[in-house]
């Protein structure tokens, strides 16, 4: 059985720096196989989060990315009406040779009838993502991301799935999980999220990381970065998100500076290097100014 | 163990975090999967399990160190055993409490709190609780608890602290001596939960009205999708979407002293409502007149109310005036006007005796797609001084009195589902208003709402229907 230190283990080696409440709610969401909801601003590692574990664990991943008017057909399965179409088709003589034994109509239906799950077979049914994960053979990683893009009726159909992870499919009945598949779902806040979802899952909250744990996530990602400079750009972002920002630069920002400074060589911040690639922290046109003035006050 | 984390469950729920049973299972489980290896994991994991919400984070983290301040773990150590001797040392403790309280069937654990300590935050919070109280009926829940606080410190306490205490003396008033308005996590909260019902309502009835204004041209490749299974033979038929724009809405809101309690919950709820579902463009006014939409977009609600509140908007020191507040808005606002918005004015129409200059409200009528006034004032003192809102009323198309939260979000319910109802299909349109006029004959559920009972005599141009 896995451990908590295995976990941040894990996830070391899948590249992502964790804290320790997020290597709680890993190791919790494993061992006792609940959904984690994760809420935080963009680009703290949500769903980064998601992909170092499938890939540090060897969980397959399956994603579902949510939008306004995802339905079950999107999601769960779907029939395929054309494949069904086609067979009946191919299947013409076959089924008139073996319709025609039948002395009358009545009988005929009733041999048709007994065949029919053969047309509401899982040969049928397309696997959407989360009777996908469902039906993997290894157990799966399932992200269902960005839930706040969807619709009520959507986060619904949810409950049923993640509180038994089983499926009901009308023509077939229940479906169940072979393996539980470790599910995570993101939201960026944008809509709140109803109180049955949340019941469901285990709740984390990721913000903006500790200064440390920042610095050690470029250091991670870029080790040639030199470590003064690591720590001089996250000090300086650190600065910029609290100037009241239409987006404040989140980690994901500061990973695209990293990457722009280790490419120009940069060895230290200065005033200009920021104004040259502001475009990378600053995404609205008046944060820019802001930022740059910043930059001005603080590097000189 | 479960007996320890049940009662902090109870604690959380005093604070408002609602947690379920499964949840508290949840965090046994948790428990006794991580084991207790320290105060901060132990945090981490309840922290977890129990809270859904970011805002009850910074509750539960008070909530814990609270509850679990008197058993300090060492950061590592015997913890089954001093685990134990909580337990032990606990129950020590209630079971002597039940004694003197032996008529009392309450829960225990809040009584250790108020009698460990009060301090000044949760004084200002049982405050700001009871300020809810008669405004918010939604707040049952937190309601019924303070209540059930109230009697618990009223009781006579074996210990002195409770007679000197504050806490029992302050409770009943209090409420206007503050006049800063500033929202306390729980109205915000009550809020958030009328607006997230009435979301859910509105959301039922549009969809419906939607689904079928919708109508447009033959989407042919969704018909062929979706008749593939009967051989191309259109049984069913998918029709192309129309994209609907969202409703625009308009309100001035007096924020002067008189009506300020009605306002506040006004710029809340327009404030929560912002973006959810409509446009809208605030304009707060007293004598002068100022356009808010950006400040409640971007600043947080509390501190844009004491920006508001020390007059550094419009000035509050002046006599309010209806007639030049009208005038300012022609001048600077009314040009620029699109989209034939719906207007709902806030006020009480108290003009100190300024000059009226109704015909602005005239023409602002004839930009607008429909007029609302809301008055936090009875009915029967309407004509009683400077009071000009029979004059105004008559440009309106409706004039509802709103005393409470539950009827802001009515009112601002109704309105919205009538704006809906004028861009639907003709044919919808049509059945909504069969609909209306057969509610229209039961007044009854109209007129409870403004809690006055009489029916108006007035009715000056025959324009408003009140």
């Amino acid at each position: 059985m896995i451990s908590e230190q295995q976990v941040k283990e894990f996830l070391n080696q899948g590249g992502y720096i964790a804290d320790d409440a997020i290597v709680t709610a890993v190791f919790l969401a494993l061992r006792m196989e609940k959904p984690i909801l994760i809420e935080g601003p963009p680009g703290v590692g949500k769903t980064g989060l998601a992909k170092a574990l499938s890939a540090s664990l060897d969980f397959p991943l399956v994603r579902l990315q949510c939008y306004e008017g995802i339905d079950e057909g999107k999601a769960l399965y779907d029939w395929e009406y054309g494949k069904q179409l086609l067979y009946t088709q191919l299947l013409r003589t076959q089924l008139d040779n073996y319709l025609s034994v039948s002395a009358d109509l009545r009988e005929a239906v009733e041999r048709l009838t007994s065949e029919e799950s053969l047309f509401f077979s899982r040969n049928f049914l397309v696997q959407r993502p989360i009777l996908r994960s469902f039906l993997s053979e290894k157990r799966s990683l399932l992200l269902i991301d960005e839930i706040d893009r969807s619709d009520d009726e959507f986060e619904a159909l949810l409950l049923e799935c993640l509180s038994e992870f089983q499926i009901s499919v009308p023509e077939l009945g229940v479906i169940e999980a072979n393996r539980r598949p470790l599910t995570i779902l993101t939201s960026n806040g944008t809509r709140m999220i109803s109180d049955a979802l949340r019941r469901r899952c285990l709740y984390l909250y990721i913000g903006y990381p500790e200064l440390d744990r920042e610095i050690a996530i470029v250091r991670a990602k870029f080790p040639d970065l030199c470590a003064s400079l690591a720590r001089q750009m996250v000090e300086f972002l650190r600065k910029a998100r609290e100037l009241n920002l239409r987006k404040p630069p989140s980690v994901s920002e500061t990973l695209d500076w990293a990457q722009v400074l280790s490419i120009l060589k940069a060895s230290q911040l200065t005033a200009e290097i920021v104004a040259n690639t502001v475009g990378v922290i600053a995404k609205h046109q008046t944060d820019l100014q802001k930022v740059a003035d910043l930059a001005a006050r603080e590097l000189g | 163990m479960e007996r320890i984390i049940a009662r902090f469950v109870g604690e959380l729920r005093t604070c408002g975090i609602r947690v379920s049973p499964g949840e508290s299972l949840d965090a046994v489980q948790a428990l006794a999967l991580a084991g207790i290896r320290g105060r901060r994991s132990t945090r981490r994991l309840l922290r977890l399990t129990l809270v859904k919400n970011v805002h009850d984070i910074p509750v539960f983290d008070e909530a814990f160190n609270r509850f679990f301040s008197r058993f300090q773990f060492p950061p590592e150590g015997d913890i089954p055993g001093l685990m134990e001797a909580a337990i032990v040392s606990m129950e020590g403790e209630f079971s002597t409490m039940n004694l003197v309280e032996a008529h009392q069937d309450e829960e225990p654990g809040p009584l250790l709190k108020l009698d460990s300590q009060i301090d000044p935050e949760d004084l200002q919070e049982l405050k700001s609780l009871t300020e809810i109280d008669p405004d918010d009926t939604d707040g049952s829940e937190t309601v019924v608890q303070i209540k059930g606080r109230r009697e618990l410190a009223k009781t006579p306490r074996p210990s002195r602290r409770f007679v000197q205490n504050p806490l029992t003396i302050d409770l009943g008033q209090g409420q206007g001596q503050d006049r800063g308005i500033v929202f306390s996590a729980e109205e915000q909260a009550a809020m958030q939960d009328v607006v997230s019902r009435m979301m859910l309502r509105l959301r039922k009835d549009m969809k419906r009205i939607k689904n079928d204004q919708n109508r447009g041209k033959l989407h042919v490749i969704k018909t062929i999708q979706k008749n593939y299974r009967h051989d191309m033979v259109p049984f069913q038929v998918a029709l192309r979407r129309k994209r609907r724009e969202k409703p625009r809405l308009l309100v001035l809101c007096d924020v002067s002293y008189s009506v300020s309690h009605a306002a506040r919950f006004m710029l809340l709820l327009l404030h929560t409502l912002h973006n959810q579902l409509l446009e809208v463009r605030s304009f707060i006014f007293n004598r002068q007149l100022a356009e808010i939409t950006e400040l409640l977009a971007n600043l947080p609600v509390n501190e844009l109310m004491r920006t508001i509140d020390q007059g550094d908007i419009v000035d509050l020191d002046e006599n309010s005036s209806y007639g030049q507040v009208f005038l300012e808005f022609k001048k600077k606002f009314l040009e620029n006007l699109r989209g034939r918005p719906a207007v709902i004015i806030l006020g009480d129409a108290r003009n100190n005796y300024d000059e009226a200059c109704d015909w602005v409200l005239e023409e602002i009528r004839e930009k607008s797609r429909y007029m609302l006034w809301l008055t936090p004032e009875e009915r029967e003192i309407w004509r009683r001084g400077d009071c000009l809102i029979d004059t105004y009323g008559a440009y309106c198309d409706k004039v509802e009195v709103v005393k409470t939260v539950d009827d802001l979000s009515v009112v601002v319910e109704d309105l919205l589902l009538d704006i809906y109802a004028d861009q639907a299909h003709p044919l919808e349109k049509k059945r909504l208003r069969e609909k209306e006029a057969e509610e229209e004959i039961d007044y009854r559920s109209y007129y409870s709402r403004g809690k006055s009972g009489a029916e108006p005599a007035f009715d000056p141009s025959g324009r408003s229907h009140w």
